[in-house]
């Protein structure tokens, strides 16, 4: 990121290289259709080669996501004009010095979110991707608020669990 | 808060972590993070978790097999964003150097070869035809000065007072010191493919000799400078003679002059 700050063009394609699968993968995720989730991708890595100060430090694919995740809900906002409430924006990187999981490899988490079950894995996936509320997945999925939240807690703290157990920390 | 009050929160605080909170909750988050421990280090806890959740949707080129939901974008999505960074870093960075392939290079220079050959080829013919174009122009160019010059000798030799004339019929025959003039006026056009044709007669000479030929302007003027050391004829004479001319006379002359010794 270094070089990246002092507009090395090489170093932002290399850059992109590494990350571009991720971002576009969450904008996917989140948006359904690979025109907009390639907007979002070329948004990103572009508002990250004009302000490369936005990253600070710490883990730069927690990051990243949280960037792309925010910019694919302010799609999901401008399309719903206001008329469902949408979640707020992911805490920025201002709220976390994360470093865990850094450079952690996607198939394990997968294989480590497959192993969560269903009603914890479900609300957690649908909370993050789907860009809605809490409250929206407990009416989706008939479960009580109180329930959702709780499982979604539990669910996270097991995923950290088991991905401390299959990586270095 | 009592501890169920604040089991509820720390519960409040992961979905927080997840993003699925709606802002009037997650402002009242944020404002309890900065003031419970418990609650911090709940989020800390649990915020690569969520961040994982996202690395998850990583594309992968082999998706199905990858348990990824989805395949990574096409090599066009790159050239799009590298178009834009490019232009913005031309000013500080040199252009890469393109690197020809050797075997590129060689035809390169095989196709050179061959084209300069050819322009070489074509250059040296068209050089060839405009030396000759030059040799003619030249030549041409000596042939008027020279003509010009003649005509100019011609011009002071028939003014000039030391001149001799002797009248003949249509003109005069003009002599000025070696040289020998016929100058005719109204000097009718000689029939079709007949031209006039000079003749003189050397001293000692049995028989007249060709001279040269000539035909008169549209005006019927002739002035014409006899090719012959005037200081040894004695005799000149004109005829019509078959175009090309006649080593003797087939006709009878238009005049024939003897001149005075």
């Amino acid at each position: 990121m270094a070089r990246v700050r002092a507009h090395d063009a090489d170093a932002f394609e290399a850059l992109y290289d590494r990350y571009h699968r991720l971002v576009y993968g969450v904008a996917f995720r989140m948006l359904g259709d690979a025109p907009t989730a390639e907007d979002v991708t070329q948004a990103v890595f572009l508002k990250l080669w004009s302000a490369p100060n936005l990253y600070q430090s710490g883990n730069f694919e927690g990051w990243i996501v949280r960037i792309t995740r925010n910019r694919a809900l302010d799609i999901l906002r401008s399309k719903a004009h206001g008329q469902s409430e949408l979640p707020e924006q992911q805490p920025s990187e201002d709220d976390l010095e994360e470093t865990a999981f850094a450079d952690i490899d996607a198939g394990l988490v997968r294989a480590a979110i497959a192993q969560l079950p269903a009603e914890q894995r479900d609300p957690i996936r649908l909370g993050f991707f789907g860009g809605v509320t809490h409250e929206q997945i407990a009416q989706r999925t008939g479960v009580p608020l109180g329930t959702v939240k709780t499982r979604i807690r539990a669910g996270l703290r097991k995923l950290r669990t088991t991905l401390e157990g299959t990586v270095s920390v | 808060m009592n501890t169920s009050a604040h089991d509820e929160m720390l519960d409040t605080v992961a979905v927080y972590a997840l993003g699925a909170l709606p802002e009037r909750e997650a402002r009242a988050v944020r404002e309890h993070l900065r003031t419970c421990a418990e609650c911090r280090e709940e989020y800390r806890l649990l915020a690569p978790a969520v961040s994982a959740v996202g690395i998850s949707a990583e594309a992968c080129v082999d998706a199905a097999s990858a348990g990824a939901s989805v395949a990574p974008p096409g090599p066009l999505l790159k050239k799009r964003i590298m178009q834009q960074i490019r232009p913005n870093v031309g000013e500080m960075r040199a252009v890469r150097p393109i690197v020809w392939p050797a075997y590129a290079v060689a035809a390169a220079c095989v196709v050179a070869v061959l084209i300069t050959s050819i322009f070489n080829t074509s250059l040296n013919s068209q050089l060839r035809e405009s030396q000759t174009r030059v040799a003619q122009l030249n030549a041409h160019a000596a042939a008027t000065a020279r003509e010009l010059n003649t005509q100019r000798t011609a011009i002071a030799d028939l003014l000039s007072p030391d001149s001799q004339r002797f009248e003949v019929a249509n003109g005069y025959v003009i002599k000025h010191g070696s040289r020998l003039y016929i100058a005719m006026n109204a000097l009718p056009e000689p029939p079709k493919g007949k031209v006039y044709q000079a003749w003189t007669l050397r001293q000692g000479a049995s028989k007249m000799s060709p001279s040269v030929t000539f035909v008169p302007n549209g005006s019927g003027v002739a002035v014409v400078p006899v090719p012959v050391n005037a200081a040894s004829v004695v005799a000149v004479a004109v005829s019509v003679e078959p175009d090309g001319g006649s080593k003797q006379p087939t006709s009878t002359p238009t005049f024939v002059l003897k001149l005075a010794s």
